[in-house]
């Protein structure tokens, strides 16, 4: 036991405390919450980077609560997979930067130091979700970070939100009952929470247990991850929640239903038909979100609801990526999670920005935006080069990892697919950036704007660096990506 | 033979400009600083590029790698006898054309995002020369699509607009194209490193070699206007003369040329590939566009037009040489980088000197005008000849070549395909040299002046280039031994072709 072992739950107890927190401390005061909470996120970006850097000294290791352990105690795991806690904490905490000039105009004032606890605990949520080691936490998490996030989108002013947000519900509490039911059928099933425990103790001779909760988990994280077809809830979520909510939802929240997936996955190692129908399954419905997607996007004038059709698509990208079941899709899959969350966010912030000065965010009203905003329009050009994956910038890597992937395993169509998403997304894309370089305002909106407060641009650029960095340390990246999914993905 | 030796030139040269472009863009506000420097951005460069000239021709090849940005995807720099010969000439007519632009474009709108993106375009357009693996010719391949789009909309209006659009449409097309062509490539090969003649296994299975020659060529064949691929490049003359100039007479197209001959003689190699066949095919197309696009251009009124469809015809010229798969022919090939851009250069920019003085660009607006700008007409008149074929002009030396590669590769049929476009190629020029120097001019064209020193000595240098190429190719420090190295190396040969 080194020092550093009680250091695990904090990664998840740090925001959450530190958010219900809020409400009661900062209750008047929309500033001191904001101070609060940056300091929070930053807290629990330094706790994922402590644990990182035991895990690469270490490699995997786990955490019994209460000093009761595995399994049955309540055990927390932090493996390759969950060390992803630190980009998302980072990403979190860069949106909550972003949020001091933003929601006070978004966001009701009575509303804002809930909005700041609904972020922490969101971020929690997520944080906790990825290193829990049994299946009754997960199920925990999973509603924490998903009432959170319900919550976060009817924060925004208007009518719309509140609707948007209805409907997320209504997915998403469908999605975490399935979740919980499956967690039933394998706990009945097997006797054990614990999921190593479990995968040790399922008896595949009896298929319909085990097709059950199969069916719970894929359908219930499908919904979660918003892969085509039950995406239905993401376009108005991510389109009507304020601009920092909707960087967080595309960025962690969506990719959470990935990363149940692979998490589950690992229970039903001997199930392999059925493993094999899912995941052609996977690459199917991935392969139809991203096109689909791409070309919903392409047709959207709001630009909001553009981002919000791309992530569908990228989503599907990590879906043919894991379905492929092999290292190098599936390292991809791995990498692309991130890094898309990082382009998405770079994208949804620098959006947002425009939004905060301008009050527009349809693509024809950006004309010229790039005399007034140059920093912003800058970011949210180089975002959108990124997500369609110019190399060398981080929307690549995934990419060419998941088509070396579909080769690898024979299916070239896919290939396609992944090459012909990124041709359409580039062609949004300069749809946008031929609006804000290349025509004269059309606004007077635009005109009259100024560029945003520091507060707004600084992280906007950072995410961008971020977009390029990611890029050109690819090499690094999908070795550890490759890594991690080795424990789902047996070579 | 080759010694391969470190060296930080093949990074500097490309960054020279991009650091230029990076003065341009955030500093570049007054007219003064961003015209010195540009002006000095492409002088370093220039001799940067020239420096490395006599080390190359002793042999040596000059190489920079980064680490790998992903598992087997390095960017790597490597600067062989055919990526110099293409830097050399993109690089020269860089210092052209700027002096040219910066006359040329005085009292144009956002001049700095045009400057600024002009010396983007030569960065990339060197990164392309010196890319040492496919991958990184790829990379700069895109960044070179992407910043040439600025420059083609510079006019904002709904015509740039529509041309901005199908430039798009084509160029992502293609790039998306050579993406699968690279996947499949770094699948099969395992590689992608431009540093042998030929990477590919020859047992390979058929379909994937076919498949890979398909996207590869299809992808670049944009670039190189390739019939029926090419419809983007007579649209993207709305773009200002010194961008057609520069872009669509040699970088940007010369960069999908330069992509095929990497993909003929240093992906699949001419032995590999004279056993597949697929050559043939390629060059029957080639074949096809050379005369089909001379009968369009034929038909054009409007000057720029008909320079945009002879350029399409001209490229050809390069991909047919290259298909032959003889040393002559590969040498006509590389040759003709150099040899179509100094002509086609020096008529742009002639028509760009016509329109600031005159304001016309129709052909049969410039009656009497060879006495009224005697030097720029002579120029184009020399220009001109060149493209028919006439000895002691650069034009005559890609045709003597090409002729012999085709006899000696048993394609005979071809010499009669030059005959016959050189009498196209006559049959659209002369009657613009005839018209200026032979008809009566109205009354206005009796005021018009000849072109500022500015616009005429670009002009005049590249006029004496294509001199100089026809007449002393062979001459000590000419490219010329350049591109016999070049072809040497694709088909492993010790002695000159």
């Amino acid at each position: 036991m080194s020092r550093w072992s009680h250091w695990l739950p904090l990664v998840a107890l740090v925001p959450v405390v530190g958010g219900a927190l809020v409400p009661v401390l900062f209750r008047r005061h929309g500033r001191a919450a904001y101070a609060w909470t940056v300091v929070v996120a930053a807290s629990t970006t330094l706790v994922a980077v402590m644990l990182m850097q035991r895990l690469s000294v270490e490699g995997p290791f786990s955490y019994a609560a209460g000093g009761w352990l595995a399994p049955y105690g309540i055990e927390l795991r932090f493996d390759r997979i969950a060390a992803i806690t630190i980009p998302f904490s980072l990403i979190a905490g860069l949106a909550m930067v972003f949020s001091r000039a933003y929601a006070e105009r978004a966001v009701d004032p009575a509303r804002v130091p809930f909005y700041y606890a609904l972020l922490l605990i969101n971020l929690g949520g997520v944080n906790g979700f990825l290193i829990t080691g049994d299946l009754f936490n997960l199920f925990v998490f999973v509603e924490i970070f998903s009432v959170s996030a319900y919550a976060l989108v009817a924060t925004a002013r208007g009518p719309v939100p509140g609707l948007a947000a209805l409907q997320y519900l209504l997915f998403g509490a469908v999605s975490s009952l399935l979740v919980l039911f499956a967690v039933g059928v394998v706990f009945a099933h097997t006797g054990s929470l614990n999921l190593e425990d479990a995968a040790g103790r399922m008896d595949f001779s009896k298929p319909m247990p085990v097709a059950l909760a199969l069916g719970g988990f894929a359908i219930g994280f499908a919904v979660k991850a918003a892969l085509f077809p039950v995406h239905l809830w993401l376009p108005d979520a991510h389109a009507a929640a304020p601009a920092p909510v909707s960087a967080i939802l595309s960025a962690l929240v969506v990719k959470t239903g990935v990363v149940g997936m692979l998490r589950t996955f690992e229970l039903f190692a001997g199930a392999e038909a059925m493993l094999s129908t899912l995941f052609t399954l996977l690459i199917w419905l991935g392969a139809l979100g991203a096109l689909g997607g791409a070309v919903m996007a392409f047709v959207q004038r709001d630009i909001k609801l553009m981002l919000a059709y791309s992530t569908v698509t990228n989503i599907g990208y990590v879906f043919i990526g894991l379905g492929l079941a092999n290292l190098n899709a599936a390292g991809g899959a791995g990498v692309h999670v991130v890094n898309h969350a990082v382009i998405k966010t770079t994208l949804f912030l620098a959006v947002g920005a425009v939004i905060h000065r301008t009050g527009l965010r349809d693509i024809d009203d950006l004309r010229g935006l790039s005399r007034r905003m140059p920093l912003t329009a800058f970011a949210l050009a180089f975002g959108l080069m990124a997500l369609a994956g110019i190399p060398p910038t981080a929307g690549f890597v995934g990419k060419w990892q998941i088509a070396l992937g579909a080769l690898e395993a024979g299916r070239p169509g896919l290939m396609a697919v992944v090459i012909i998403g990124g041709v359409l997304v580039l062609a949004y894309g300069i749809r946008v950036i031929n609006a804000m370089y290349f025509r004269a305002p059309a606004s007077v909106r635009v005109l009259g704007a100024d560029e945003a407060p520091a507060s707004m641009w600084l992280p906007v650029l950072i995410l961008a660096a971020g977009c390029l960095a990611l890029g050109l340390a690819g090499r690094m990246t999908v070795d550890f990506a490759m890594m991690a999914m080795r424990s789902v993905y047996p070579p | 033979m080759t010694v391969e030796v470190f060296d930080l030139r093949p990074v500097l040269a490309p960054l020279v400009s991009f650091a230029c472009a990076g003065l341009v863009l955030l500093l570049g506000s007054s007219a003064r600083w961003r015209a010195a420097g540009s002006l000095a951005a492409a002088g370093i460069k220039f001799a940067i590029v020239w420096s490395m000239l006599p080390g190359s021709l002793a042999g040596q090849v000059y190489g920079f790698t980064f680490g790998e940005i992903l598992p087997g995807l390095s960017i790597e720099f490597r600067v062989d006898a055919l990526g110099l010969f293409f830097a050399l000439v993109s690089s020269t007519l860089w210092v052209m054309t700027t002096l040219y632009a910066l006359a040329y474009m005085r009292g144009s709108h956002s001049l700095r995002r045009f400057f600024g993106f002009f010396a983007l375009c030569v960065s990339t357009t060197v990164g392309i020369a010196f890319a040492g693996n496919l991958f990184t010719l790829f990379v700069f391949y895109e960044l070179l699509a992407l910043f040439t789009y600025p420059l083609l909309i510079h006019g904002e209006d709904l015509a740039a607009r529509r041309a901005g659009r199908k430039y798009l449409v084509y160029t992502l097309m293609g790039g998306g194209l050579i993406l699968a062509g690279l996947v499949l490539l770094q699948f099969t090969a395992g590689t992608l490193s431009l540093a042998e003649a030929g990477i590919l296994d020859p047992a390979t299975d058929r379909r994937v070699l076919l498949t890979l020659f398909v996207l590869l060529v299809a992808g670049f064949g944009v670039k190189a206007a390739i019939m029926p691929l090419h419809a983007w490049l007579p649209a993207a003359m709305v773009a200002p003369t010194p961008v057609s100039a520069l872009l669509h007479a040699v970088a940007a197209v010369k960069a999908g040329s330069f992509g095929l001959l990497r993909v003929i003689y240093n992906i699949f190699g001419v032995d590999l590939l004279g056993e597949l066949g697929y050559g043939v095919w390629l060059s029957a197309l080639a074949g096809f566009t050379i005369i089909a696009a001379s009968l369009v251009a034929l038909r054009q009124e409007r000057l720029k037009a008909r320079l945009a469809w002879s350029t399409v015809s001209q490229l050809s010229y390069i991909t047919l040489a290259a298909t032959l798969l003889a040393p002559a022919a590969a040498l006509a090939a590389v040759l003709h980088i150099a040899n179509q851009a100094f002509a086609k250069i020096t008529m742009f920019f002639v028509a760009g000197a016509i329109e600031r003085s005159t304001g016309r660009t129709g052909i049969s607006e410039l009656s009497g005008i060879g006495w009224r700008m005697p030097w720029t007409m002579t120029a184009f008149t020399v220009a001109a000849l060149s493209f028919m074929g006439v000895p002691l002009l650069a034009g005559f030396v890609t045709k003597w070549y090409l002729a012999l590669g085709a006899l000696r590769s048993g394609y005979g049929g071809y010499v009669a395909l030059l005959a016959v476009s050189g009498l196209l190629n006559a049959a659209y020029w002369l009657p613009i040299v005839y018209r200026a120097f032979f008809r009566p001019g109205d009354d206005e064209m009796s005021e018009a002046r000849e072109a500022p020193w500015m616009l005429l000595g670009p002009i005049l240098v590249c006029t004496g280039y294509v001199l100089l190429l026809g007449i002393g190719a062979q001459a000590p420090a000419m490219p010329f031994s350049l591109a016999e190295s070049a072809a040497r190396f694709a088909f492993g040969l010790e002695v000159p072709p």
